[in-house]
This record gives C-alpha cells, structure tokens and sequence, in this order.
C-alpha cells in the first residue's frame, strides 16, 4: 500500500473542499494531478503474476506508481536519523500522439525527500518537481533505476538490490546503500491491495521489508557514518481511494525479533475505519500473513498541533494483534515529522516498545498519517 | 479692506485692479494661458510616452524574466535540450527553468489588424520559484487563479493558454482553435486554459503572453531540440559562485551565464538616447512657451506703468507691486499648467503610439496598451509650467518694481532705457553663445551637457535677436523708403522705436523658427545620408530574406541551399549570403552581420571611415579580421587595432578590428565578419537571407516572380527588388523621424501662438499713436498698410536672422547632439527649400498677427482712439 500518492491525497482534499489544497494555482503542477479521468488507463482488478526484476521498473500503463524508501539510521555513537525518499510517477494523460520535441511526455514525476535529526530535533524535508522527459525523471528496470533531477534510487550491480540512494538539498544530503534482506512481499491479496469496497479501487503492491543499510548522512557542515535498516514500498495504481474515505494511517514497523508488521487503516470522513483496511505480518523467515481490519486494532492518544497547517495528528498509538499476542506503544521520534511541500502530510520515524507473547520487543519504524485537515480545511 | 500699507502681499483692492486688467484683455491673457498650456502639454506628454514605454517595456520584461538572476544564452541556435539536463541533474541546480520564446501574430479578422503575442514557451515543473503568475508561488499574499489543466497543455501538440482578458478580447473560448502566424508559416493553437492574474501589473505584464508547453513551443517555432535560454536563480554569495562555477562546468563551450539584470538594462540604455532627444526637443517647445509668457507679462507691466506709478504713490510698496505681476503671472501659470496637464495627457496618448514604433522599428518589441499617468510626470509638468512661468515674470515684475511714485514712465524713457540695456542684453547674449560653444565643445559623452549647451546657444541668440533687428532695420529703411515711401520708413523705424516690444517678438520668432528650420535640416540630412548610403549597400538587383520578427535582429534561417537554388535559376549571375545573429555578452548582445560575397563585391558595398581599404579588405576576408560600424565604435570604444571579444562555439575569442564602416541600420552598431571567419568558429551554415545580382539584361521583375514560385514557399521568405527594397527602408526611416516631426510642429505651433499674442499686444497697444495719425489726416488703408507692412518687417527680420540660427542649431544637432546620442557621421545639407520655407513661415505668422490690430485699427474712429487712455 504506503498510501501516499499525490493524487489520493489531493483528492482526499477535494473531495472535502473546492477549493485547491494549495492556494498555489495557475499552471501549478500541483493541481494538475487531482484530474480524475481515470479513462484509458489499466486498473487493478485481479492478482497478476509478479516478475523481479521488470516490476521493480515503471508501469506506464497505470494513471500513479512509487518507489518509497523509509529507514531509521544511525550512527556508531548512537546519534539516531529517520530518512524518506519517494518517487511518485503520475500520468497526465493515458496516451499521446507522437510528438516531435524530446521534451514531450506525458509523465509527471515528483520526489519528497526527508531527513529527521532525531537528536537535533530538527525535520527537514523537500520536494521536487519534473516532467518525465530528456532524462531529467524517470524509472528503468533493467539495470534499476528510478530519479527525479539528481534525486535517485539504483542498481548497485545489474542487480537491485543492493540499491544505492543518492539525495541531497542545500546542506542535507544522503548517500546509502541497502543490501538484499528477505525477498519481496506482495501485500494484500497477492499483490492485490484493495482500498475500497468498489472493484477498481486497488492497487498493485510489494515491499522489500527489511533491508540492512549504510552510507552517510550529511548535515550542514557534518557527515555521519549510520547504518540501519531501510524498508521499500512499490505501488502502482489507477484509483484507489472511495468516494468517502478521508485519508488512511500507515505503519511499516521493523520489530527486534526479525519481523516486520505493514498496517494501513484507511479513515471515512466521520472517522470510522474502512472495512478495506488490512496489512501484513512478515515473520523472519520472510512468510507473509495477511492481516483484516478484525485482526488488529490501531489506538491514537494525545494529539499534536501543526504549526505550519494547523492539522491536528494522533500523538502516539497502541497497535494490538491479538492473533500474535502482540501489544506495541508506536511514539514519533520527533513531533513534527509534517513535510512542508506542495500536499502536506505526516510521515515520521517512530520507536516501538511492547510486548509480545508476554515477552518484551522493541523495533523502529514509519509511520504516514494523510487526511487530517488543516485549519483552513477544517 | 485691510489696512495694505504693511501688508507684503498686495490688498484685494489691487487684486481687483488685476482682475480688471485680466478681464480686460482677454485675447493677451487667454494667449498667455495658451502658450503655458501648449508648453507644459508637450513637455508631459512626451514625458507621458516615455514612462509608458518604458513601463510596458519593464513589466514584460519581468513577466517573462520572472525572479530569474541568470540567464543562461547559447548565442546562433541557441542551446540544446541537454543543456538544461546537465544543469539540473549534473550539475545538481534545482531553480532552472527552460524558455523557448518569439514573437507570433494573430492575423486580423475582419479588417481588423494583426495582433502580436509573446510566445512564452515554458516547463511548468520548473516554473514554480520563476513565474509567479505561472506557477503560484508559496507565501505570495496575492495568488493569480487559472483554469489550466496540465494534462491537455502538455500532450496535446499546439496547446497554448492565455491571460482570460486577452482570450475575450480576439474571441476565443477553452477548446477553441486559432491560427497564428510564427516564422512565416501558419499553425494552429489550440486554447487548452486562461490564466487569471490576481493583480492590474500583472494583468498588464502578461496581456500580450501566449504560454505553451516547451515541447509545443518548439514544435510550433520549428525549433525542436534547442532552448533560446535557461534561467537560473542563483543565491549570491559564496554559495552562488560555487553554483555559477558548477554550471559553467557542465555547460556547452558556446553557452554564457549573463545576469538577468543586465538585459533589462542593456535596453533601458538603448533606448535613453532616443528618450532623452524626446525630452530635450519637448523642452525646447517650453522655452518657446517661455518667450510668450515673458512677452505678455512685460507688455502688462509696460501697458499699466501709469497706473502702478499712481498706485506707488498711494502708499503701495514695491514688494507689493512685485507680488503683483507675480500673482497674475501666477494665474496665468495655474491655469496654463492645469489645462496643460490635461492636454498633455490627451497629446500622450496619440504620441505613445509614435513613440513605440519607433522603438519597435529600431530597438525592441514592446507594446503599450495602457498610457501610464504617474503623478511625478504632472508634478513636474506643474512645477516646470509654473516654475518657467514666474522666472519668465520675474524680469518684468522687476521692471514695474521700478516705476518711480507717480512719476508716469513715459514709453519714450522705457524705450531709452531698453536702448541703452541693448549693449548689455547683446553682451550677455554673446556671452551665453561662448558658454554654449565650450559646453558643446566639452569632450565626453555626456549628453545632458550637450543639451544643456544647446539651451545656452539658443538663448544667446535670443538675446542677439534685438541688436540684430535694429541693425537690420537700419539697413532696410532705405530700400524700404523707396518701395513704400513714409510708410515703408515709418514702418521700419516703427519698429526699432518700440524695441521693447518688438525686440521680444521677434526673439521669439527667430528661436521658433530657427527651431523648425534646425530640426528640419538635420532630418533632411540624415534622410539624404542614409538615402546615399542605401545606395551603395544595397547594390544587389534581388533581396530575399527569412522572416524577422518584429524588432528582431536574427529572425529565421534559411537553408543555403535555397540560396544554391536560386542561383541556378536563369538571368541569375552571382549570390551574396548574409547571416545575422545576436552573440550575447556580458554587457549587451552584439550584433553580428556574415557576409559572404566576393572581394570586389563587399568593397563596392561598405565605405570605410576609418582604415584602409587595401589593409581592412583582404584581412576581413581571409585574416580572421571583423569590422566594426561606426555606432558600434562609439558605443562600445572599440575601433580599428581593437578586438572584438565574441563567444564562439569554442569558447571566448578576440577578433582584431580592421576598420570602422559607415552605417546606419543600428544605432546599436554591427560588428561585420566575413562568411569564411564565421564558419570557422561557428557551425552554423544556415543564413538569414541573400542577394542576387541578376546577368545584365535580365528583366528584374521576371527574376522576382521566378523566385516567388519557386522558392517562395519556404517558410515565408520576403523577395524584394532592390527598388521596393530602398523604399521600405525609408518608410521605415520616415516612420522613426515621425515623432521628432510631431514635436517640430508643435515647437512651431506654440511659438506662432507666442508671435500672434505679442505682436498683436503691440499693435492693439498703437492705438493712441494710430489715432494720431489717423485725426492727421491717414486714411484706414494706410494705416492697413502701415501696420501690416510693420509686422511683415518684423517676420521679414525673424526669418533672416532664424537661417543662420536655425542652421547653428541643425550643426549643433548633427555634429554634437546625435553624433554623441547615437555616433553617427551626418553629412549636413541645406536645400534651398526649406530656407525658404522659413522665410514664409516667419512672414505668414507676421502678417496673420498683424491681421487683426489692422482691422480693428482701420475700423475705430480716431477720436475713439485718442480717447482711449
């Protein structure tokens, strides 16, 4: 799933406002991509057979696709990052007739890019804009390569993974390379993720849970050694979102004994959760178990106040599986992990303490919150 | 009625005195008012023009540079598409943004004329920090609303937006198609969105834009693989230099950095001189104002110096009397000025229409839809309309300051007194003429010294025209006696005898005058220069060119091999080609001319001014020499064993200058190279146009026809005979000088007001005398005679004297004026005609003045006359 894609979150905007999301208008890129038009484009209906590593390549043929990168970092000494890099493809139409200059597309990219300096409690967080064309965005499989201006994710080899992650923004910058961890997993039915009671309403989804990784992070004038463990999401779509859905919290949470848990819960506009809501168990084998909105129970407490948006955000959350007999605490690393771009979204790096099977566990992990409205919005 | 005797400023009594003295003489006040007004009218609205120009000018500008603080310019061909890739993800520059741009027309409909848009063609995903009206930009207070739809405008071909009120204006709804017209073919456009501007400027800025993808604007131009320029936001400081170094890096060896500010300037400065010759020539129609307002005051002081002499008695001070003349010549200035103002405003709005088109035929493109009206121009057109008006006063509010207590200061003493301050008045004139000469002859360039010397000189001439009338008339009163008998004398010693009046009028004729004929000379000149050097370069019996845009220097190529084409077709015996291409530079675009021709062929064609034509030739044609126009010497001080620093497609390189040639397409001055240099360091074989010279006997119009079917379809070139040629060249010509024409007129017009005003005064004021002679036994035609034969020695006077000054004028226009303004060499010229012309302008506007006194004079009874006073 990782339910972040421009268009859903634009048009979980709209869906409540007629006005833009951003008052930015004109030829704003930005507003371009609430377009609905969903004629002509392939559309999720049923699983299809995955094949690594076209898949880790673009399906042009689908309105939206990304490539979502989230880790936590850190360094020898302790000094704890979160990081994000996502790469949105977006459609502008489903087809073009042939044109002569090279710089017609009828792809729109764009790429957020997040660093969160857990220790400097700061969060920094950019974004970029390209058309899909002369090279300057873009997505391959083979070697794999996906990147927005010099923004980009590839091939180490004429493999991936290993993944080499390059980004930088005046004076924050990242350079990792992830190693192979467990293979991918297709969520949902298959790889079939559903997101509404409407079929149609789905989306294409794998995730590489747990890749271990190293490289640096550059901050200002310093450059710090980090490892950790870095989690991909790969989601290609046509529409996803229903009519009344607001907007979903996701989690991606690399727990302490090898396993990984994936859980969206995608919220209706009187805040009532979406039967559609599910998510993964990954066990440290790699076996995948597909988790209903019957078997999990998701608890914000507190509530955090953005600043910037006047969003109102769960501060923290109790995740309970009983099936697992897991009992997890999910707290944000930093309070404000919003990222200032063109649509405005939580997305953060959260520690986890719990228990399961009595046990203690401990993990880290991410967490995106979409939907909660802003003061103007509200 | 307050107690006067202390108060500084004069009592309402007085003031009622004055208002009876206005009231009374409506025709001498309403001229007055006339002359402030038509002053004040000129010099605002030329003002007017300019900032309106200038305005549109800047605010298209920054519509289309945005918040850009570099550009990044690649020279002929422009950049290529990689460019911008190698900006962006080599060297990592995150605020770039690709433009395609020219300038294409909607043909009129139904009679209606063209109209021509900027086609801004951008990629929206770049234009975020750029253009704000584009994009929005976060944290602008004010955000421009559009119903654009990105999808539409970057897949489908030919899709374009514009502002909403510009689509209203030609018709055009969302979904509709319209055809332009853009290097001389014609596409369609499809209208996929409007932009909506949230604010008047920007509503302003963009009205003329026509936006498109980058992709369907280099499709729709033919230009598919080259940018015309990428700008970039650099921040300053240490961080921007890196960012400027790792650019420079990455980019093509022909692509220069420029920053943006500098374009704006270069223009701002290519069109100063033009603006300040605008200002300077409004100006001179004040000073002719000036005259009038001096006139009419003097002549009101000298009409009541009875009764200030009386009113002095009574107590009143001199401070007194001297707020007196002032206040009224206040009135005056008031009431000028404000119907000035208004008149200024309406005159700018049909000058700012000359004053574009001229800027248009020879600098930029701009297009002023809106007259701008910033207080500051009325301010100061009020200021200098009052301000002249009361320095003008300010003699004659002296004089009456004079006037002993009761003591009636006869016209025989006032006379006296003229005569004997006519030495010191000629002094002072003679003076200001040698101030003006060392003030022009002041080495530098700067204009405003030039001008300001100008001023001077034609001061000192108007203070000369007095002992000069007196002189003349000396010399006139015999032929005179002869022709006329008594009143042919009486006439001319009528005229020395009441100098005081006289003198001014005169001065004033000969200044306007003067003015019409010096400003007459130097564009007759300069027609007759270019004429001549039309000419000689253009030798060739065909010309076929690529379409230039409008103001543009470059315009399309052509593919030489229509030029290997039409070279085969029969009658046809040689082909010259002529490239032009802007390079750009740091200080401003220089214009480059390739010509490819044979040596015997550009000898015939370009005429040197300075170097030697067996040097200059074979180095221009084999050495890798440049030569350089006379403008482009002045300009830019880079003459012959100079070098020219151009960007080639390999980087910088200096070109050694051999010779200065005349020119006169460009006050922006050409650097001319020889088609053999130019492709060595640029591989740009294309050209912008080539000439035939037809085998001898070949029939011209044939040779044209044969051109225009066959290869006259390419791309919509223009093939022009050499006749048709020249004669749009001097339209063209004819055009730019338009507004310096207009202005003349208008200088003419305010000072045949001043004359009328003056010598009409004078004659009304005869009454008495006339009664005189008229109860001595003059009959009404006599006194008809004498009067018009007085005025019509005085016009006779004005335009003697305004040909040595008008032609005083014309040199110091041409030898100074514009060789500083736009360094060309003018070869003076005085025809016969336009003397003459003076001659009868000065004449008619003497008799007409004296048109009405005479009537009035011959019709009133002699005793109705002598009771006057």
């Amino acid at each position: 799933m990782i339910l972040v894609s421009v268009t859903l979150l634009a048009a979980a905007f709209l869906a409540r406002s007629e006005q833009p999301l951003t008052p930015r208008a004109s030829l704003s890129v930005a507003t371009t991509l609430r377009a609905a038009n969903e004629q002509g484009y392939a559309r999720a209906i049923e699983p299809r057979d995955f094949r690594f590593p076209a898949d880790h390549g673009p399906h042009p043929e689908f309105r939206t696709e990304w490539w979502y990168y989230t880790g936590n970092l850190e360094t020898a000494e302790g000094r704890r990052f979160g990081f994000q890099l996502t790469f949105f493809r977006s459609a502008l139409a489903p087809d073009m007739p042939a044109r002569e200059s090279a710089w017609a597309t009828r792809q729109a990219w764009l790429a957020h890019f997040t660093v969160s300096d857990v220790n400097g409690g700061r969060f920094h967080s950019f974004e970029r804009w390209s058309r899909g064309a002369i090279d300057l965005a873009g997505a391959r499989a083979e070697p794999f390569r996906v990147w927005v201006k010099d923004w980009t994710a590839e091939a180490v080899g004429s493999q991936a993974p290993p993944m080499h992650l390059a980004a930088s923004e005046g004076d924050v910058e990242i350079d990792l390379v992830f190693q192979p961890g467990k293979p991918p997993v297709l969520q949902g039915d298959r790889g079939l993720s559903r997101k509404s009671a409407e079929v149609g309403n789905a989306s294409y989804y794998y995730s590489l849970t747990r890749m271990p990784a190293a490289g640096t992070v550059r901050l200002g004038g310093e450059r710090f050694a980090v490892t950790g463990l870095a989690w991909m999401d790969r989601e290609w779509s046509t529409s996803s979102l229903g009519r009344d859905q607001a907007g979903w919290d996701w989690f991606a949470l690399q727990l302490s004994d090898g396993s990984e848990l994936m859980l969206y819960r995608l919220r209706h506009q009187d805040g009532a959760a979406d039967p559609a809501s599910s998510g993964t168990v990954v066990a440290p084998t790699g076996d995948a178990r597909h988790l209903r909105l019957s078997d999990f129970q998701i608890a914000g407490s507190g509530e955090w106040r953005s600043p910037r948006s006047g969003a109102r955000y769960p501060a923290q959350w109790r995740v309970r599986i009983p099936s697992e007999e897991l009992d997890l605490k999910v707290q944000p690393l930093l309070a404000d992990q919003e990222l200032d771009v063109s649509f405005r979204y939580w997305e953060g790096a959260v520690e986890i303490t719990g228990t399961q099977r009595g046990r203690p566990i401990r993990g880290r992990g991410y967490v995106e919150l979409t939907g909660y409205p802003t003061a103007e919005h509200r | 009625m307050s107690d006067s005797s202390t108060a500084t400023f004069p009592s309402p009594l007085l003031w009622r005195s004055s208002l009876r003295y206005l009231v009374r003489h409506p025709w001498q006040f309403g001229l007055a008012v006339l002359g402030v007004a038509l002053g004040v009218a000129v010099v605002v609205s030329i003002d007017l023009a300019n900032v309106s120009a200038r305005r549109a000018f800047t605010l298209s500008t920054e519509a289309v540079t945005g918040k850009a603080t570099h550009q990044v310019v690649g020279g002929p061909g422009g950049l290529p598409d990689d460019a911008f890739r190698r900006l962006v993800v080599e060297a990592g520059i995150e605020r770039a943004a690709p433009v395609v741009e020219d300038y294409v027309s909607i043909p009129g409909r139904d009679g209606q004329p063209s109209r021509t848009l900027h086609l801004l063609g951008v990629d929206p995903f770049s234009e975020g920090p750029f253009r704000a009206y584009l994009s929005g930009t976060p944290g602008d207070s004010v955000t421009d609303r559009a119903s654009v739809d990105l999808g539409p405008l970057l897949t489908r071909p030919g899709a374009g937006v514009l502002p909403a009120a510009t689509a209203r204006e030609l018709g055009l709804r969302v979904g509709d198609s319209f055809t332009v017209r853009a290097a001389g073919t014609e596409r369609r456009v499809e209208l996929t969105g409007t932009l909506e501007p949230a604010n008047e400027n920007t509503r302003r800025a963009v009205a003329d834009l026509l936006v498109m993808d980058i992709a369907a604007a280099q499709e729709l131009l033919g230009r598919v693989g080259r940018l015309d320029r990428i700008d970039l936001i650099i921040p300053e400081g240490a961080e921007g230099r890196r960012l400027l170094a790792r650019a420079v890096a990455v980019l093509p060896a022909k692509a220069q950095v420029l920053a943006a500010s500098g374009r704006t300037r270069t223009t701002e400065e290519m069109t100063r001189s033009f603006r300040l010759n605008l200002t300077a020539l409004s100006l001179l129609a004040l000073v002719c104002g000036l005259f009038l307002i001096y006139n009419t005051i003097t002549f009101s002081v000298v009409q009541r110096r009875g009764l200030i002499g009386t009113l002095r008695a009574l107590g009143v001070t001199r401070r007194e009397v001297f707020a007196l003349v002032l206040g009224e010549a206040l009135v005056v200035a008031l009431l000028g000025s404000a119907v000035g103002l208004g008149a200024g405003v309406l005159l700018g709005r049909g000058l700012v229409r000359l004053v574009t088109q001229t800027i248009n035929d020879l600098y930029f493109v701009v297009s002023v839809r809106e007259l701008t009206v910033p207080s500051a121009t009325l301010l100061e057109g009020a200021a200098l309309g009052i301000g002249a008006t009361l320095l003008a006063a300010l003699v004659p509010a002296l004089e009456a300051t004079q006037a002993p207590p009761r003591a009636v200061l006869s016209r025989s003493a006032l006379e006296a007194r003229l005569r004997q301050a006519l030495p010191r008045a000629s002094a002072l004139g003679a003076g200001l003429l040698l101030l003006g000469g060392g003030l022009l002859a002041l080495p530098g360039e700067l204009l405003g010294m030039s001008f300001a010397g100008l001023f001077a000189v034609i001061l000192g001439f108007a203070l000369l025209a007095p002992v000069a009338t007196v002189g003349l008339m000396r010399l006139l009163r015999r032929p005179l006696g002869a022709l006329l008998g008594v009143l042919g004398k009486m006439a001319a010693n009528g005229v020395v005898a009441s100098l005081s009046r006289t003198a001014v009028a005169i001065a004033a004729l000969v200044i306007a005058v003067s003015v019409t004929v010096g400003v007459g000379v130097m564009i007759a000149s300069f027609r007759q220069t270019v004429v001549r050097w039309l000419e000689m370069s253009l030798q060739a019996d065909v010309f076929v060119s690529a379409p230039t845009r409008a103001g543009g220097f470059s315009g399309a190529a052509i593919d030489p091999e229509v030029a290997r084409r039409a070279a085969a077709l029969a009658g046809v015996a040689q082909v010259n080609s002529i490239r032009r291409v802007e390079i750009p530079s740091p200080s401003s675009p220089v214009r480059l001319v390739v010509i490819g021709t044979t040596a015997t062929g550009i000898r015939r064609s370009f005429e040197l001014k300075d170097g030697r034509p067996d040097k200059a030739w074979p180095a221009f044609q084999d050495g890798g020499a440049v030569l350089v126009s006379e403008p482009f010497a002045h300009r830019t001080g880079v003459g012959r064993g100079a070098a020219v620093r151009l960007r080639t497609e390999r980087g910088d390189r200096d070109f050694p200058v051999a010779g200065v040639y005349y020119d006169y397409a460009s006050d922006r001055g050409i650097v001319l190279m020889s088609r053999r240099t130019y492709l060595r360091w640029w591989n740009d074989p294309s050209l912008s146009g080539f000439s035939l010279y037809l085998a001898p006997g070949a029939d011209v119009d044939r040779v044209v026809e044969l051109l225009r079917r066959t290869i006259g379809a390419e791309r919509g070139l223009s093939i022009q005979s050499n006749r048709s040629l020249k004669k749009i060249s001097l339209e063209i010509f004819d055009r730019t000088f338009l507004i310096t024409g207009v202005l003349r007129l208008l200088a003419g017009f305010v000072a045949f007001i001043g004359v009328l005003s003056s010598l009409m005064a004078l004659q009304l004021e005869r009454a008495r005398e006339l009664g005189v002679l008229r109860a001595n036994g003059m009959t009404p035609g006599q006194v008809w005679q004498l009067l018009t034969s007085q005025t019509g020695l005085m016009g006779l006077a004005a335009g003697l004297l305004s040909i040595p000054v008008g032609l005083t004028l014309a040199a110091i226009m041409i030898y100074v004026v514009n060789r500083r303004s736009f360094g060309w060499t003018i070869r003076m010229e005085v025809g016969p005609q336009i003397l003459l012309e003076a001659l009868a302008l000065a004449l008619a506007a003497a008799i007409l003045a004296g048109l009405y006194p005479a009537f009035r004079m011959s019709r009133t009874s002699p005793a109705l006359a002598l009771r006057e006073e």
